[in-house]
């Protein structure tokens, strides 16, 4: 990252946000990735050593919203979409179009979503924000795999080594050394943590 | 801070949108085929952000007010009509048509036709159906809509369900096929 906050090597004529901290050994392909970021904490997103995040990933954060990315982790083009809290930790995987949602964003009943929608054209920017108090955090623990187009739901924590197949919708937690998958996801086999091909 | 939001695209000329409708992301237009004198009518006070509107020559569709869109995309060759108050997430596909033939030698000719060297081969006829979405539904993100299907009114399409089958008001569904699962509460 340059010292204005611009990456020399991006197509987007943005900026990581100041309250962004990015390792220098890790990677954001452009700021675009931040064209949601409204995140007004301190630190509103936390990038780890030797991490990465590619096109087509977004931070839709709203004001009280705190994204974590471990160290070694790569995200591949997921929406993460958090008004509460998403953290991923080390060495995680996540893939192609994987939205993370920690908030629904709008009122299930309609007539609550109908008031809110009325209020979206007045906002600047235009977005539903919803009530951001029925946010749950979305723990996603180290070496956790996330396949294609897959939904994590709002309050799901899924366990250390696990992986969840493409186009699941984790609306459970998932726990740890277990395969997922499915809509909704529902446990296919356990793993052994201790089976490795070759030492990290 | 970047600016998610700014003025609405450049719009084709058979697209009207009502007042305060706002339509942006570089790429709604780009796919938007459309012949019809009037393609698409959107009403007032909608957001619509990197939504792509890929129509084909006879698609046409008309949406209601209130509708807030992120990042779906719309495949129309023939109608889509959406009532107000509508949300569809990120990731969604909604289609009237499935764009290619079932048999598999119609398909060979289809694959052909559609190749750059099939320039002016006629296509087979596809079958199309309108896609309803009445007032008040909510789609989630990754959810998938196909051809022929009505949407009654505030029903909720929970995230990455394929919809391939009517879905009645007030109806939850989620799955793959979309199973109904109980009413919104």
């Amino acid at each position: 990252m340059n010292p204005d906050r611009t990456l020399p090597w991006d197509w987007y004529p943005g900026r990581i946000p100041e309250n962004v901290s990015l390792d220098e050994t890790a990677y954001v392909e452009t700021s675009f990735s931040f064209h949601f970021f409204r995140s007004r904490l301190p630190l509103g997103v936390e990038i780890g050593r030797g991490a990465s995040t590619y096109l087509g990933t977004m931070f839709d954060i709203g004001p009280k919203g705190r994204v974590k990315l471990g160290n070694f982790t790569l995200v591949h083009g997921a929406r993460i979409i958090c008004d509460a809290e998403v953290t991923i930790g080390d060495c995680a995987l996540i893939s192609w179009n994987v939205v993370l949602m920690d908030t629904w964003r709008l009122p299930r009943a309609a007539r609550d979503r109908r008031a809110e929608l009325e209020l979206v054209p007045t906002r600047r920017p235009r977005l539903a924000t919803g009530d951001n108090t029925l946010a749950r955090p979305i723990r996603i623990e180290r070496n956790v795999w996330v396949g294609f187009d897959c939904c994590v739901l709002p309050g799901v924590t899924i366990g250390e080594g696990s992986v969840v197949g493409a186009r699941s919708v984790v609306i459970e937690d998932v726990p740890p050394f277990t395969v997922v998958a499915g809509n909704p996801a529902c446990v296919i086999r356990r793993l052994d943590p201790q089976t490795r091909t070759h030492d990290a | 801070m970047n600016e998610p939001f700014g003025q609405s695209v450049a719009l084709p000329p058979n697209v009207r949108i009502g007042p305060n409708t706002l339509i942006t992301g570089d790429l709604a237009f780009k796919r938007f085929h459309s012949r019809r004198d009037t393609a698409l009518i959107v009403g007032s006070n909608c957001t619509m952000d990197g939504v792509h509107f890929a129509f084909g020559e006879q698609g046409s569709a008309r949406i209601g007010d209130f509708c807030y869109f992120t990042n779906a995309v719309l495949l129309c060759e023939l109608e889509l009509r959406i009532g107000n108050y509508v949300v569809i997430g990120w990731n969604t596909t909604i289609a009237d048509s499935d764009f290619h033939p079932l048999a598999p030698a119609e398909r060979i000719a289809d694959a052909i036709a559609c190749s750059p060297l099939g320039r002016g081969r006629p296509r087979p006829e596809i079958p199309r159906k309108p896609v309803v979405i009445e007032d008040d539904v909510w789609v989630g993100p990754n959810a998938t809509i196909l051809k022929g299907v009505h949407i009654g009114s505030g029903a909720w399409i929970e995230p990455g369900a394929l919809v391939t089958r009517d879905v009645p008001p007030g109806a939850r569904v989620m799955g793959n096929p979309a199973q109904v699962m109980g009413e919104v509460e």
